[in-house]
């Protein structure tokens, strides 16, 4: 019985986290709109609902009644597979997060997190290395010269901007002495490790702005010069999957920065629950992201080359001899 | 300041990405300023001001009789060759126009025969949202030339719109006033 009450638990948080990250992008583009129109003096979404409240739900309708288009010279396997491939690793990342301690419903304590791995920052860096396969497939398969161009810009970027986000968090990892996230929030409940990992932050919040691949460093899919890149080719449902994968790794990277840095569901100042902390946190980085995307230009390729392992690089190396050097 | 703590600030500004939070502040205010845009057609449009030269229309005396006396200066002096007038006497013997053509498709609105008219007959007003799919119907005949509604007395405004199909949306103008558009541009 016990067994089965633990197994339907699970099964029901599952179903949850899917079912947010799902419906999460709903509200993001909204909101990506509306600021994005503000930010250029234009209203953005205004006529479908109340100010455009329901001009995802359009979109979304418009998207999944789309012609499912699959080019003729694509390796059909692989374009199918791709939009799957890019979407599954953010949705498993969010198995190791945890969003808080723990609630109490009907007297019993639930936690807030679907596992609690030992390594789940291991754990969280190995599943997002994934996700490059996607954006490969996706640009390969399509048989397209923007495609391609598209991802394998990608392909560095990512390979060469997941090393100094590694190196950036394992000064956290040696203050909280431990890669359990729930460990590294725990850590921080009297200072949060920005005050000790400025540096670290920096390099982080810069890598994951290339990880998930938004301005300044959204080369895979420059519109200007590559069509839409990898995704070129992508329309209808498929092309949503592609979008509901960026949504994800963006809410990813703030979920981790917020967890890493600020001291995850640690409150400061003003007593609110705990759960609420943490939400406002992630929505600001979140807010931060669509704030960039509006206000900076697109860095040149070799200059994002260069910021990745000229400066991010020697930048989190330095980070983790400093953190060393004090801890001795 | 000295040129040596000039540089050093300069370097510290670089350092901590002083003009990247500058255009982040810059682009954070403009996210509470007003938008500039109209919410056209479904709720405002912008009603032209008074010298807009838009679609044209015939002018009534005050006995309700059209001024217009079929001189056909309009007709000569219009360098597309757009306007048809022909005349006819009616029983006061006064000179009127039994066919006054307007092809809109052609017509330039250059507002010389407005000029040109003798009797004040015709002018060009505010309307301008009369496209069409087929470019017959925008030859306009006498009877809907006076039937076009006039010049505004305020102009250069922001007016309530809305949605419409129908062929006479008229344009309210009372107490409204004349909206700056400039106003809501920042700028420093």
């Amino acid at each position: 019985m016990e067994l089965i009450l633990a197994t339907g638990l699970i099964v029901f948080k599952v179903a949850l986290l899917i079912a947010m990250l799902l419906l999460l992008p709903l509200p993001l583009t909204w909101l990506e709109r509306k600021i994005a129109g503000h930010m250029q003096q234009r209203m953005g979404p205004m006529r479908v609902g109340w100010h455009g409240l329901l001009q995802p739900m359009a979109d979304g309708i418009k998207l999944l009644t789309k012609e499912d288009h699959i080019p003729a010279e694509a390796d059909r396997l692989l374009f199918k597979m791709a939009p799957i491939l890019a979407l599954a690793p953010p949705f498993v990342v969010f198995v190791a997060i945890p969003f808080g301690e723990s609630v109490s419903v009907l007297g019993n304590e639930i936690s807030l997190y679907v596992s609690n791995m030992n390594v789940a920052l291991l754990f969280v860096f190995a599943v997002l290395g994934i996700e490059v396969y996607g954006v490969i497939f996706g640009g390969w398969a399509a048989n397209s010269k923007y495609a391609v161009l598209g991802s394998l810009r990608t392909c560095a970027q990512m390979i060469s901007y997941e090393i100094p986000m590694g190196f950036a968090v394992i000064g956290v990892v040696m203050l909280a002495q431990s890669m359990s996230l729930l460990e590294i929030v725990r850590a921080q409940a009297d200072v949060w490790n920005i005050v000790y990992q400025p540096i670290g932050f920096f390099v982080f919040f810069v890598a994951g702005l290339a990880e998930a691949q938004r301005i300044p460093f959204d080369l895979a899919e420059a519109e200007g010069d590559l069509g839409a890149g990898f995704h070129t080719e992508y329309s209808g449902i498929r092309f949503a999957l592609f979008m509901v994968s960026e949504y994800a790794i963006v809410l990813l990277v703030s979920v981790l920065a917020v967890i890493l840095f600020f001291g995850g569901w640690n409150g400061a100042l003003i007593p609110l629950p705990p759960l609420l902390w943490f939400a406002l946190k992630v929505a600001f980085f979140v807010y931060m992201f669509i704030w960039f995307r509006f206000t900076f230009p697109r860095y040149r390729y070799d200059q994002l080359m260069a910021i990745g392992w000229k400066v991010l690089l020697p930048l989190s190396m330095a980070n983790i001899i400093i953190t060393g050097l004090v801890f001795l | 300041m000295s040129h040596a703590q000039d540089r050093i600030g300069a370097w510290i500004g670089w350092a901590f990405f002083a003009d990247l939070a500058k255009a982040l502040a810059l682009t954070f205010g403009y996210m509470f300023s007003k938008p500039v845009t109209m919410q056209y057609p479904d709720k405002e449009k912008w009603l032209p001001y008074s010298r807009y030269r838009g679609h044209h229309f015939l002018k009534r005396d005050e006995e309700g009789e059209i001024k217009c006396v079929a001189c056909e200066l309009c007709a000569r002096i219009c360098p597309c060759d757009c306007i048809e007038v022909v005349p006819y006497e009616d029983e006061k013997g006064k000179r009127h126009p039994a066919k006054f053509e307007i092809d809109t498709a052609r017509c330039l609105f250059c507002g010389l025969c407005e000029d040109a008219c003798p009797a004040d007959a015709i002018a060009l007003g505010q309307e301008y949202e009369f496209s069409s799919f087929s470019s017959r119907e925008l030859v306009i005949g006498r009877d809907d030339l006076l039937a076009k509604p006039g010049k505004a007395v305020t102009g250069g405004s922001v007016v309530a719109a809305r949605l419409s199909v129908e062929p006479k949306v008229l344009v309210e103008t009372g107490g409204r006033q004349g909206y700056n558009w400039w106003r809501n541009i920042r700028r420093r």
